[in-house]
């Protein structure tokens, strides 16, 4: 139903490498495509962002191949770390999925969010979740000092390098404490998939949404209050799903999860510091 | 056509294109029976459309912006076309069937009303006309992209895919009110 209106696209397909399916083919290349990305998850946890340990090629692979375009079914190696296919496992979620993530990041005590996730981690919810932070705290500085300009008739210019600043550090916290993370927990010898770290820490930003909605609230007690609870949610959220994956490493995981702990406390408290303290 | 296009003045190359811009216009942003596909409508794509109405509207936004016109610029341009490019990897991403260019060609293209809106809001400075221009070029905007992006993808991931097109077309909403 939804790709048989795109008979441009799936005719390209079908003369690329499917010798000739009779009538429906968009349907068959779809159904094809799904169950290929479900039935080899991304497990693995060595080598995840160069694509290196990607699902096995076998017919199923290079028959979904042509969604991604223009790029060569045969090839292998290296170079497949640069097509659309080596990334399409981190985003194979459906919209139920992501929603149900972003649930379980609000009930941080579960502690079952990397369990969870563990066989099918996604880069979509991470992604987004961190752009629309960048797009809240950019508009929500914008229109908190338009109206009070506007209410004291000032002049009033927007400082576009707020959306910039903002972007900076919610996309490089989300992908460099995951990295260092990543190498750290690899020197204790308790290797984690960089995706799975990536994905958790994701979508522990997420309760960092609301919060900055609520920090339009005048009250410098309710802002203390509402960035202290958003941090300690998101801080308990990342440690408590940490902690069952590296209980089991030896005694020094206390350590490393009271280092996670503070350190997305600290993130909160220069969220605090910087993005709800947009007074006149 | 008797020649080709090597030989043909100037002037009528331009003019090809500048019509093609505007059927295509016609075919993305008005209402038109192929609206339903619009895949097979904008077979003829072109980026030239694209680039003029990214860059039409990162000019009425510098424009506008009374200080540090050219950081406006950069970073609506930026934000335009990089936004582009990362929702159609997007949908690409999400196991969408879409061509790449065409997909790049179709979202410049349903870029005109929030273009439109820009440029009433550079002309009248006006709090609440601005607010109620942009939020009638915003729904314009995203009902021209909606057949699009939602017969990309399965319909369990529509959701995933249109969220990302609304976000970036709100932002450039936002945008256009906060810089006068």
């Amino acid at each position: 139903m939804m790709s048989s209106n795109y008979t441009a696209i799936d005719n390209e397909n079908v003369s690329g490498s499917v010798p000739a399916v009779a009538d429906p083919p968009g349907q068959v290349a779809v159904k094809f495509t799904e169950s290929n990305l479900q039935t080899f998850p991304p497990s693995s946890s060595q080598g995840k962002i160069s694509g290196a340990s990607g699902p096995p090629r076998d017919a199923d692979d290079t028959f979904s191949k042509p969604v991604s375009g223009s790029d060569e079914p045969q090839q292998s190696g290296w170079f497949r770390s640069f097509t659309i296919a080596a990334y399409q496992p981190y985003f194979d979620v459906d919209t139920s999925d992501v929603l149900e993530r972003i649930k379980d990041s609000l009930f941080p005590f579960a502690g079952s969010f990397s369990e969870k996730t563990a066989s099918n981690p996604d880069l979509y919810g991470p992604f987004w979740i961190c752009s629309t932070l960048v797009f809240v705290a950019a508009s929500i500085g914008t229109f908190f000092t338009y109206i009070t300009h506007k209410l004291q008739n000032k002049e009033w210019n927007y400082d576009i390098n707020f959306v910039t600043w903002s972007a900076g550090l919610f996309y490089g916290y989300s992908t460099i404490v995951p990295l260092c993370l990543f190498l750290v927990l690899k020197y204790f010898s308790a290797p984690s998939g960089l995706v799975q770290l990536l994905c958790l820490y994701g979508y522990s930003l997420f309760v960092f949404i609301p919060a900055l909605c609520l920090s339009l609230v005048p009250w410098e007690i309710v802002r203390w209050v509402v960035a202290g609870v958003a941090g300690f949610m998101s801080a308990t959220f990342v440690a408590l799903n940490l902690k069952h994956h590296l209980s089991s490493a030896g005694e020094r995981w206390f350590f490393i999860v009271a280092a996670i702990f503070l350190l997305q406390l600290a993130l909160a408290l220069v969220l605090r510091v910087y993005l709800f303290n947009l007074t006149v | 056509m008797s020649h080709g296009a090597l030989t043909e003045p100037v002037w009528d190359t331009v003019k090809r294109d500048l019509s093609r811009i505007v059927s295509n216009l016609k075919l993305v942003v008005f209402p038109n029976p192929y609206r339903e596909d619009p895949g097979k409508a904008l077979r003829d794509w072109d980026l030239w459309g694209p680039f003029f109405f990214i860059v039409f509207l990162g000019l009425t936004l510098s424009w506008s912006a009374s200080v540090k016109k050219s950081e406006v610029f950069a970073v609506a341009f930026a934000l335009l076309a990089a936004g582009a490019v990362i929702l159609t990897l997007n949908v690409l991403l999400l196991g969408g069937h879409i061509i790449f260019f065409q997909s790049l060609s179709l979202l410049g293209y349903c870029l005109f009303p929030l273009d439109v809106g820009a440029f009433i809001c550079m002309l009248k400075d006006n709090v609440i006309l601005k607010v109620v221009v942009v939020c009638v070029a915003l729904a314009w905007s995203s009902w021209a992209a909606y057949p699009f992006m939602s017969t990309a993808v399965s319909p369990r991931r529509k959701a995933l895919a249109l969220y990302p097109v609304v976000l970036m077309y709100v932002t450039v909403g936002f945008l256009i009110i906060a810089i006068d």
